[in-house]
C-alpha cells in the first residue's frame, strides 16, 4: 500500500504537461505528443460519455438509489415511474461510470507512457500502427471482446439485476406501475417463521437429500455399468454400450414427458393395473409424495447414468495396462487388483465429474417441473413436496410474480453451491496443475 | 496352473454378467421403444392403447402430424427451432471458439481472473436472471423474436468454453513460435494455423450449438408467447394425452436426427463431459 502511494507520488512529480493536459481532458495529452488520430478518438469517447450522462447517465443513477418518486395516476394522468425499468437503467449507468473511469485511467497511463518514449527521441506508433497491433499483439482483446458482450448482456446483467431484487420488495402486488423500494424482507421472509419459511425449511432438507443421494447412486450406478462393458468377458462392446448412449442422446424432454405419460392415471402401467382387477394407483397425485420422490429419483438416474458411464469408459481406458501385468506378475487376484488399481484411479479422475454432478442434481429442474407442475401440496407454500429450490423459485418468480423472494432463493442456491464446488475445486489438482500437460 | 472349479465359476460369471448386461440394455431401450411403437398408433389416443401396445397400428399420426396444423402446427414449430439452431449454432460457435483459442493461447493480465469469473457465473441457478433476460427483451423488443432468443443462446454460449479450450491445448505452443518467428501476426496464425487444425471442433461445436435448441423448452416458453412461433420442444409440451400418438411421433422425429449426432461425437462428448458439462 505504502509503495503505492509512493509510486503514485513519483508518477505526479515526473509528469509532464502532457499527463496533466490529458488528466484535464481527455486525448489532450495525445494530440500534444503528436499522436492526432489517437487523441480525436479519446475526447470523442469523453464527449460521448459526457452526453450520455448529461442527458440521462445522472439521472439514471439517481433513479438508482429511488428507484422512482412519481407514481403513476391514471386519474391525474400521471405517467408515473417505472422502478423495475429504473433499476436496470441504473445498472447500466453504474457499468458506463465503471468503463469511463476504465478510459480515464488509460487514457492517463497511455499519455504519460508516450511522453516520455518522446523525451527518449523514440518513434511513437501511429493510429495505423495501433490498429494493426489489434490483429497481432493485442489480439486476444480484439478476439474476446464480442464473447465478453455477449456475456455481459445476456449472462452477468441479469445475474447483477436479480441480486438486487432480492433485496426489494418487487414482485407480489408491488410490480409497476406500484412503486418498488430497498429492503431485507424477501431474506427476512425465509429465515423468520411463517408459511414460507418453513416450506423453505422444508424444501432445501429434501434438495439437499436428493442431491447427495443421487449424486451417489448416479455416480456408482454409471461407474458399475463402465467396469462391466469393461469386462474381458464382454463381446460386443459397442453393442451393448450403444443402449445408455440412446438414452443419454434423446433430448431431455422427450423422455420426461414419455415417463409422466407412462405413469400417467390413463398411462400403460395403470392401463394393465386396471386390466388386471387392480385399482389405479395414482403415482405422481397429490397424496404420493415419496411415491412420486422415489419415481423420479429412479427416472433422473435413467438420463444420468449413461453420462457417468461414458466418463467413467474414457477413464478406464487410460490406466496404464502395466500396473495390471505387474499385479498379475505378482499374483494378485482380480479382485484385488480391481481395488487397488482400478477404484483408487477412477475415483481420482472423476473427482471434478462428481462436483458438477452435485451441483446439476442440486439444480435438477426439469424432473419435477415434467412430473408433477401441476401439483401444489398443503403446507408448502406455492410448492409441491417433491419440488427441488430450483423448482420453487421458477414457481415463485416465473408463474406467480414474487421476483423477490425469488431472487432470494437463487442466491442461496448459489451460495450453497458455489462454496461446495469452490472449495473443492480450488483444492484439485485440475486447477493447480492447468499447464503441466503443454 | 488353473484350478479345476475355475471353469465352473467363470461360466456362472459369464452367465451372471450377461443377464445384468440384457437387463440393463432393457432397461435403456424399453421407453424409446415404447416412444417409437406408440407413433403408429392408429388412434393416436393414450386411453385406446392396449397396456403398452397400440391396439390397431398405422401410420396416420406421421402423416397428421404435417397435414393437420390447425390446433398444432408442427411444421412451424419445427421451422421456428431450425431457424433458431441455425442462427445461435453459427454465432455461438465464432463466440466460442475466439474465447477458448485466446484463453488457452494467450498469457495475458487478468486471464486467471476471467476464468475464476466464468467459473462463479456458472454456479448461479441456470434461469436465476431470466425474469431479468425477461425485462431486457421487452426493453429491446425482442419479445416473440427467434433472433432475440438466438442471441441469448449465443450470447451464453462462451461460458461452455472449456471443451475448446481443453482442445487447444493440445496443439503444441511451438507451432505458433515457429510461425511468429516467420513474421506471421496473431491473426494470421489463428486463420491459417489454428482454424484448420481445428475442423473437428469447429464442426463439434457446430453440432452441439444446433442441438440445443432443440431441446430447451425454458427460455422459448418464456420468450415465445405466440402459438405459432413456438419451438418444437414447446409446443410438443402443449399436448394432451388424447394427442398421445403425435407427440411421439414428433418427438421420434427430431430425435432420430438428434440420436445420430450424438453417436457419431461420442468420442468428443466425454471429453465434454469430463470439462464439467451436465445433462439438465
Amino acid at each position: 500500500m505504502k509503495n503505492k502511494i509512493k509510486k503514485l507520488a513519483t508518477f505526479f512529480r515526473e509528469s509532464g504537461k502532457e499527463t496533466y493536459a490529458s488528466m484535464a481532458f481527455m486525448g489532450v495529452g495525445q494530440i500534444l505528443n503528436g499522436q492526432f488520430g489517437k487523441g480525436m478518438l479519446y475526447m470523442l469517447t469523453e464527449i460521448a460519455f459526457m452526453l450520455y450522462f448529461g442527458f440521462t447517465g445522472i439521472t439514471d443513477i439517481i433513479g438508482f438509489f429511488t428507484l422512482g418518486t412519481n407514481k403513476a395516476d391514471a386519474w391525474a394522468g400521471i405517467v408515473g415511474d417505472n422502478s423495475v425499468i429504473m433499476l436496470l437503467r441504473g445498472i447500466f449507468a453504474w457499468i458506463a461510470l465503471a468503463g469511463l473511469i476504465w478510459m480515464y485511467i488509460s487514457n492517463i497511463k497511455d499519455a504519460h507512457f508516450y511522453a516520455e518514449e518522446k523525451h527518449n527521441n523514440k518513434m511513437l506508433p501511429s493510429l495505423k500502427n495501433d490498429i494493426s497491433s489489434i490483429l497481432d499483439k493485442n489480439f486476444y482483446k480484439a478476439a474476446l471482446f464480442l464473447p465478453l458482450l455477449g456475456v455481459a448482456v445476456f449472462n452477468i446483467l441479469p445475474i447483477i439485476f436479480m441480486i438486487l431484487i432480492a433485496f426489494t420488495n418487487y414482485g407480489g402486488k408491488i410490480v409497476p406501475p406500484e412503486l418498488v423500494d430497498w429492503t431485507f424482507d424477501s431474506f427476512k421472509k425465509l429465515v423468520v417463521l411463517g408459511e414460507l419459511s418453513q416450506s423453505f425449511v422444508k424444501i432445501l432438507g429434501w434438495n439437499l437429500l436428493w442431491a447427495f443421494a443421487s449424486t451417489l447412486f448416479n455416480y456408482f450406478a454409471g461407474l458399475g455399468l463402465a467396469l462391466l462393458y469393461n469386462k474381458k468377458c464382454v463381446k460386443g462392446k459397442a453393442i451393448w454400450r450403444a443402449f445408455p448412449i440412446l438414452a443419454y442422446a434423446i433430448p431431455g424432454f422427450i423422455t420426461l414427458l414419455a415417463f409422466k405419460y407412462m405413469f400417467s392415471n390413463g398411462g400403460p402401467i395403470n392401463n394393465i393395473i386396471v386390466d388386471n382387477g387392480g385399482q389405479i394407483i395414482d403415482f405422481l397425485g397429490i397424496n404420493s409424495k415419496w411415491m412420486a420422490r422415489g419415481i423420479g429419483f429412479f427416472i433422473n438416474a435413467w438420463l444420468s447414468v449413461p453420462s457417468i458411464m461414458l466418463l467413467a469408459t474414457g477413464v478406464l481406458s487410460n490406466i496404464n495396462n502395466d500396473l495390471y501385468e505387474a499385479a498379475d506378475i505378482d499374483g494378485a487376484s482380480s479382485f484385488l487388483q480391481f481395488r487397488k488399481i482400478t477404484l483408487p484411479f477412477v475415483i481420482f479422475s472423476t473427482t471434478p465429474v462428481l462436483i458438477s454432478q452435485f451441483i446439476g442434481n442440486f439444480n435438477n429442474f426439469g424432473v419435477f417441473f415434467f412430473l408433477r407442475s401441476d401439483v401444489l401440496s398443503d403446507g408448502y407454500f406455492l410448492a409441491s413436496d417433491t419440488d427441488l429450490l430450483i423448482n420453487w423459485l421458477y414457481r415463485m418468480s416465473i408463474d406467480n410474480n414474487y421476483y423477490a423472494i425469488g431472487a432470494a432463493i437463487s442466491l442461496v442456491i448459489f451460495a450453497i453451491t458455489s462454496i461446495v464446488s469452490l472449495s473443492v475445486y480450488v483444492r484439485s489438482a485440475a486447477y493447480k496443475k492447468e499447464d503441466t500437460f503443454r | 496352473m488353473k484350478k479345476p472349479g475355475m471353469h465352473a465359476k467363470e461360466i456362472a460369471d459369464k452367465f451372471l454378467t450377461y443377464s445384468i448386461l440384457i437387463i440393463v440394455s432393457l432397461i435403456f431401450v424399453f421407453p424409446c421403444f415404447w416412444l417409437v411403437i406408440s407413433c403408429f398408433s392408429k388412434s393416436g389416443d393414450m386411453y385406446s392403447f392396449n397396456g403398452f401396445f397400440p391396439s390397431e397400428y398405422s401410420l396416420d399420426s406421421f402423416k397428421l402430424l404435417f397435414t393437420d396444423t390447425v390446433m398444432y402446427n408442427y411444421i412451424s414449430w419445427f421451422t421456428n427451432t431450425l431457424f433458431v439452431a441455425v442462427v445461435s449454432s453459427l454465432l455461438g460457435t465464432v463466440l466460442v471458439i475466439l474465447t477458448a483459442y485466446t484463453i488457452s493461447t494467450f498469457e495475458f493480465r487478468g486471464r486467471k481472473a476471467l476464468m475464476k469469473g466464468a467459473l462463479v457465473l456458472g454456479m448461479f441457478p441456470s434461469f436465476m436472471g431470466m425474469t431479468a433476460v425477461y425485462l431486457l427483451m421487452t426493453q429491446f423488443g425482442f419479445i416473440n423474436s427467434h433472433l432475440g432468443l438466438a442471441l441469448i443462446y449465443a450470447g451464453g454460449a462462451p461460458m461452455g468454453y472449456l471443451v475448446q479450450k481443453g482442445f487447444f491445448d493440445t496443439i503444441p505452443k511451438s507451432i505458433y513460435e515457429a510461425a511468429s518467428i516467420d513474421g506471421a501476426s496473431n491473426f494470421k496464425i489463428f486463420r491459417s494455423i489454428t482454424l484448420p487444425l481445428s475442423k473437428p471442433m469447429l464442426v463439434y461445436t457446430l453440432l452441439t450449438q444446433f442441438a440445443w435448441p432443440w431441446s430447451d423448452y425454458i427460455l422459448p416458453k418464456l420468450l415465445l408467447k405466440d402459438k405459432s412461433l413456438w419451438t418444437v420442444a414447446v409446443g410438443l409440451m402443449s399436448l394432451p394425452e388424447t394427442e398421445f400418438a403425435r407427440f411421439s411421433a414428433g418427438s421420434v422425429f427430431i430425435a432420430v436426427p438428434i440420436v445420430i449426432l450424438y453417436f457419431c461425437l461420442s468420442k468428443y462428448l466425454v471429453n465434454g463431459m469430463s470439462a464439467g458439462a451436465v445433462k439438465q
